[in-house]
């Protein structure tokens, strides 16, 4: 477990002190503040067109939490999935580049230190993003009341669709020693992952109507929206630690094939 | 603790397959407490693979190794606490200061927190780091990066050292430092008496510091004997490895 830790801390470490680090989040700041910005828009301009037309059912349909906030986060969730794969794209590939898998793979570290550490690196830089998200609707708690507890469950939904991501990245890190193919491999398996509604659909058409299920089950926007309406389920909850569980296995298993071949 | 003389590294019949191609072909060697033994081959024979088993990068397909005692597949970890390995290409942090380095090497070589801080200091003294403790690795010249692929090696006092050409790209007067180096990590005034293999395409170093010759051509052990039996009557280690690894080309070219 110190292990986990040492590796993990390097890890960080080299993220603030390359340029990196900090350009992604600047970037992540600028979009989120722009989405955020456009919403806020929007929705005021909604209630204004409604207040003239008094129309109430609309007005009634309108609260802050459905229509600004989980709106910003679901916009949040795909630019995290443009940049995820960019900071996990070296995690492996790069110490492959390096030479620095030889002084890994020769110390006394299990294969579960190395991975493990690499997501956890990976995990706090996530929830350093998603703090950053979470400053936008904490303003609006000085000039509204939205809700804190669907608030917060959105956050953790965006929190742990990011760990998903990260999970996915590390596993495409693992596979190859190039950085560009490893940020290409897990940018297509997270788009196949945000698709898998759309193609669950043209199954339920075709007749498949349990395949359908199936892979909108496996999609990750079904459970994160979920988690945006407030509805903190076990059975949620489990499908995020089984699908973070499952690219870490891959990884794992990555990682020591590597060192067989 | 092992008596001088015992065995520290046992090669017991390795072999490295990769698909159809054999790297490695049912080595066998051991080497006792305190020898420095130089590994010799063309390029291509098997020498970075032999290091790479006995380090523990990569498990051979068949055999197996022991180092001081620990059997790489039983105990892996075990064993690799007791290597010091530097490998061909440093593996180096390039954005981290060689203190940070040398403290997160030591960490994951299982220094004990308290003994941290004069391990590290000691490697720095060893390898004449010592002045430029504080700097960027890559802002480093390329002779000072080989010292800390040294430091690296031998921060966590282990009992056997592996290094791959530990003086490749350096010039002539660093290349005598490192010798001397190497020659220190070994004298028996040294408190904890190391074992070395040192793989290397200078022949001249071999004979200023091994005491032992192990020859691989085509991954397979074709001499080990000691130098001076080896460089008896005049003869020298040019022409062995002339005799030892041309002669199976030429058989190439015929056919």
């Amino acid at each position: 477990m110190k292990h986990v830790v040492t590796v993990a801390s390097r890890e960080l470490q080299g993220l603030f002190v390359s340029p990196v680090a900090y350009g992604v989040l600047s970037l992540f700041a600028v979009l989120a503040g722009f989405f955020f910005i456009l919403g806020v828009a929007w929705f005021s301009d909604v209630v204004v067109r409604a207040q003239q037309f008094q129309a109430f059912d609309v007005l009634a349909d309108l609260n802050l939490n459905d229509r600004l906030i989980g709106e910003f986060y679901g916009s949040m969730s795909v630019v995290l999935l443009f940049l995820i794969p960019g900071i996990t794209m070296g995690l492996f590939a790069a110490e492959k580049v390096q030479g620095t898998h030889e002084l890994l793979l020769t110390s006394p570290l299990t294969i579960w230190d190395i991975v493990l550490g690499k997501f956890l690196a990976g995990a706090l830089f996530v929830l350093l993003l998603v703090a950053v998200v979470g400053f936008y609707p904490g303003l609006l708690f000085f000039y509204g009341d939205p809700e804190l507890g669907k608030t917060l469950s959105g956050l953790l939904g965006l929190l742990l669709v990011g760990w998903i991501y990260v999970a996915i990245g590390a596993f495409a890190s693992s596979l190859t020693r190039s950085q560009v193919l490893a940020f290409l491999i897990s940018f297509v398996l997270l788009l196949c992952l945000l698709l898998l509604p759309a193609i669950s659909e043209l199954g339920v058409a075709g007749g498949g109507a349990s395949v359908g299920a199936i892979l909108s089950y496996l999609s990750t926007n079904t459970h994160f929206e979920e988690l945006v309406r407030g509805l903190v389920t076990t059975s949620d909850l489990v499908y995020f630690a089984v699908m973070i569980g499952t690219f870490l296995v891959l990884t794992k298993t990555a990682v020591e094939t590597a060192r067989w071949r | 603790m092992l008596r001088r003389g015992s065995r520290v590294i046992e090669a017991r019949g390795i072999s490295k397959r990769y698909g159809d191609l054999v790297a490695v072909a049912d080595v066998s060697f051991k080497i006792g407490k305190g020898e420095i033994v130089g590994f010799l081959g063309p390029n291509g024979a098997g020498k970075t693979t032999t290091m790479r088993i006995l380090t523990g990068f990569m498990p051979p397909t068949d055999g197996t190794a022991i180092i001081a005692g620990h059997d790489i597949f039983s105990e892996p970890l075990a064993a690799r606490r007791c290597v010091g390995y530097l490998p061909e290409q440093l593996p180096l942090y390039l954005e981290m200061t060689v203190t940070a380095y040398l403290t997160y090497v030591a960490k994951i070589k299982d220094v004990a927190r308290r003994a941290r801080a004069p391990a590290v200091d000691r490697a720095l003294e060893r390898c004449g780091l010592t002045e430029v403790r504080s700097r960027v690795i890559g802002n480093l010249s390329r002779g000072f990066r080989q010292r800390v692929g040294l430091a690296q090696a031998i921060v966590h006092d282990p009992p056997v050292l592996v290094l791959d050409e530990p003086t490749l790209g350096l010039d002539p007067l660093q290349v005598r430092d490192i010798r001397q180096l190497i020659a220190d990590l070994t004298s028996p005034q040294d408190g904890n008496q190391r074992t070395v293999i040192l793989s290397t395409h200078i022949l001249p170093e071999v004979e200023a510091i091994c005491q032992r010759v192990i020859l691989i051509n085509e991954g397979r052990k074709t001499v080990d004997a000691p130098l001076e039996e080896l460089t008896r009557d005049g003869r020298s280690l040019e022409e062995l490895f002339a005799r030892e690894t041309t002669h199976d080309v030429a058989e190439e070219v015929e056919s």
